[in-house]
């Protein structure tokens, strides 16, 4: 108890011996609240990282909650982030290319967005665009082809709105509301979104136990010389199921889209992707970049015998002269029932996660 | 007590926080960095340098290099009185990732020094899954084979002898622990690396050490290295990691005149 009261003093002392605030509306007192670290990422995985700049308060999450199912955000007050990242489609879309106001599609699939405060790495979107969270969430309002508004717009409709005006204010402390804040508010919501129990949680735990199925599929996915998809995709160790890092995994011979290399201009990563988490595939279908595959056996069949050659293939895929490793149909199964036991059927139903407008 | 402390350390943290308290008690400690470089026969290697068919190795094959992570374990510095001070438990060095590249911090008294470090984890230090910054950079061993962590990740093309440059083959050397048998019965064999620098003179101010992996002795000595034969699927491959292992033993060294 005393500590808790020393902290407190001290943070307030910090903020008034640095801080300067103007703005600060008298009543301003956000609670602190920690992401909800599931048992295996506790275990597993370093503490999720929070910017200092943009702590996770209850305040700014309710808003970031309220912001990102606000359809207020499109030009034409029809389209929410929501709508292009579904709780029930893993925080994903299922439609290969999501439709954005003007009814234009995009190029690329829309990504599962869970587990982002573990990205260490900093790197958001296929191509690693955007620095940070609170830069990428920025960019779809104003995207052309999402929601095709602008930020001036936005501020405005926003400030009209009482309910905002106050949840600003108890969020952040000031009734103007800025790009800035709907950014921080959004990213906090976002880093809450958090997908830990899948029956290979449990399993891990010791609270569940794998079918002979999943199990070879397991091995498979363990084994050098069959699957290898651990180097890329994390392991019973690793339970992000990601590296959060670039690759190419000789998907095309000629590339439409440069991926990472579009953005660093670098011919070495031309084709190189993020490498996507393999949690809530049951939810994320079609898959890839631009989700040219509706299902998880075109998947397994492109690494066992559809693999092409391209200048920057990542050297993992080893045997890329030959197509891939070539798994047997036994082989195969046994792989789709473990990538499916890293599915998270409660992740759409949790009520933190809901529509609040 | 212990409280009181607390309490006079988190008073003093906010000043510390917004002033620049120039500090001129005389210091006993002095800060001692060391960078890790990187060569490729006589060529300074790092990431700008990747991805460009360009090196030759003993064996006479050319290879370009993708990527290149390892670990460092136990850096110690031992006085002359023959007192050990560990200055790192572990280090994850990424060649793509330029703040991985040094260890900055480091204080020591002035003085002379044996400097060690170790390529990889000794046994003891290489259990599954207890690392979580290393978990998070997919660093891990499966179980089947031994479990633990990698030691090395070196990665790129290769052109065999008369090939085509638009379709180079693909290499994967991964050094483990060595093991046998791999599966769930699998047995594990410590092939991790102890490096000693020999003496170093630490003097008061900034003393700055250059560690250099030489990497091309990995494909050289004493076992030269046939990339046509030997180019993946390695972490299980009991020989190959002897080899390895082997080669290892004369990849680093103090680089002694390569600081600006
Ligand atoms: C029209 C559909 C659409 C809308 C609306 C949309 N997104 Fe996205 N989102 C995408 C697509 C497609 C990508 C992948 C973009 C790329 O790689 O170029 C993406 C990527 C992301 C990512 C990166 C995830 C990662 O792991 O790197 C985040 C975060 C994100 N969106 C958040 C948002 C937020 C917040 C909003 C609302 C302000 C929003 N999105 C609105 C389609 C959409
Ligand atoms: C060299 C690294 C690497 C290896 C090894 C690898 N992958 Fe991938 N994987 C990727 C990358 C990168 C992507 C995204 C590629 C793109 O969209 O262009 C991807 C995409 C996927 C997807 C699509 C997920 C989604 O949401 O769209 C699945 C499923 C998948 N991989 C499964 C596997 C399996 C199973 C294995 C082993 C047989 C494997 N991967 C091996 C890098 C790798």
């Amino acid at each position: 108890m005393i500590q808790k009261i020393l902290f407190i003093f001290c943070l307030l002392y910090i903020t008034l011996s640095c801080g300067e605030d103007d703005n600060q509306n008298q009543g301003y007192s956000p609670t602190p609240v920690n992401i909800a670290v599931p048992a295996v990422f506790s275990q597993l995985l370093p503490a999720p990282e929070i910017p200092a700049n943009n702590p996770l308060t209850q305040e700014g999450i309710a808003l970031g909650r309220a912001l990102f199912y606000e359809k207020n955000l499109s030009a034409d007050n029809t389209l929410s982030c929501a709508g292009c990242h579904r709780p029930n489609q893993g925080f994903s879309d299922q439609r290969r290319y999501s439709i954005g106001i003007d009814g234009i599609a995009g190029f690329r699939n829309s990504m599962p967005i869970v587990n982002i405060a573990w990205n260490t790495n900093n790197k958001f979107n296929w191509d690693g665009s955007a620095n940070s969270l609170e830069e990428q969430v920025l960019e779809p309002v104003i995207n052309e082809i999402e929601m095709h508004n602008t930020w001036p717009n936005v501020e405005q409709t926003l400030q009209t709105d009482p309910r905002y005006v106050t949840a600003f204010s108890n969020a952040f402390g000031t009734s103007t509301i800025s790009q800035e804040l709907v950014a921080k508010a959004l990213a906090q919501f976002i880093r809450t979104l958090v997908s830990g129990n899948a029956k290979f949680d449990n399993y891990l735990l010791g609270q569940a136990t794998l079918t002979p199925l999943e199990e070879q599929g397991l091995a498979v996915f363990l084994d050098e010389n069959r699957g290898d998809c651990f180097h890329c995709h994390g392991s019973p160790s690793n339970p992000l199921w990601t590296d959060n890092d670039f690759h190419n995994n000789g998907l095309d011979e000629n590339f439409t889209d440069l991926g990472l290399g579009d953005i660093t201009g670098d011919p070495a990563q031309f084709g190189l992707f993020k490498s996507p988490s393999l949690r809530n595939l049951a939810y994320t279908a079609p898959y890839m970049h631009d989700g040219r595959f509706q299902t998880l056996e075109q998947v397994i069949d492109h690494y066992s015998e559809g693999l092409v050659f391209s200048p920057t293939i990542d050297p993992l895929m080893k045997t890329v002269a030959q197509g891939g490793v070539q798994l047997t149909p036994q082989d195969k199964a046994a792989l789709k029932a473990f990538l499916l036991s890293l599915s998270d059927h409660s992740l759409a139903n949790n009520p933190a996660y809901q529509n609040p407008n | 007590m212990f409280k009181k402390a607390a309490f006079l350390v988190l008073l003093v943290i906010p000043f510390m926080a917004c002033d620049k308290n120039e500090d001129d008690q005389v210091q006993q400690n002095t800060p001692v960095r060391i960078d890790f470089l990187h060569s490729f026969n006589e060529d300074a290697v790092d990431f700008s340098n990747f991805n460009t068919i360009q090196y030759t190795n003993g064996f006479g094959t050319s290879l370009s290099i993708t990527r290149l992570r390892y670990l460092i374990s136990q850096v110690s510095f031992t006085n002359q009185e023959g007192i050990k001070t560990l200055v790192k438990d572990y280090k994850l060095v990424d060649l793509s990732q330029d703040n991985s590249l040094a260890i900055n911090d480091i204080l020591l008294p002035p003085g002379a020094y044996n400097l060690k470090m170790r390529f990889g984890f000794t046994e003891a230090t290489n259990t599954s899954s207890i690392y979580p910054d290393l978990n998070a950079a997919s660093w891990n061993v499966p179980e089947n084979l031994g479990g633990g962590y990698h030691y090395m990740q070196l990665e790129g093309r290769f052109l065999d002898p008369g090939d085509t440059p638009d379709e180079p083959f693909l290499y994967a050397y991964h050094t483990i622990s060595a093991v046998q048998n791999p599966g769930p019965e699998n047995t594990r064999e410590d092939t991790s690396i102890e490096i000693d620098l020999g003496e170093i003179t630490i003097t008061q101010g900034a003393t700055q050490i250059n560690v250099n992996m030489h990497i091309d002795q990995w494909f050289e000595n004493p076992n030269l290295w046939n990339l046509s034969e030997l180019n993946g699927m390695l972490m299980g491959n009991y020989t190959a990691q002897k080899m390895m292992q082997e080669n290892g033993q004369n990849v680093f060294s103090l680089a002694s005149n390569m600081s600006d």
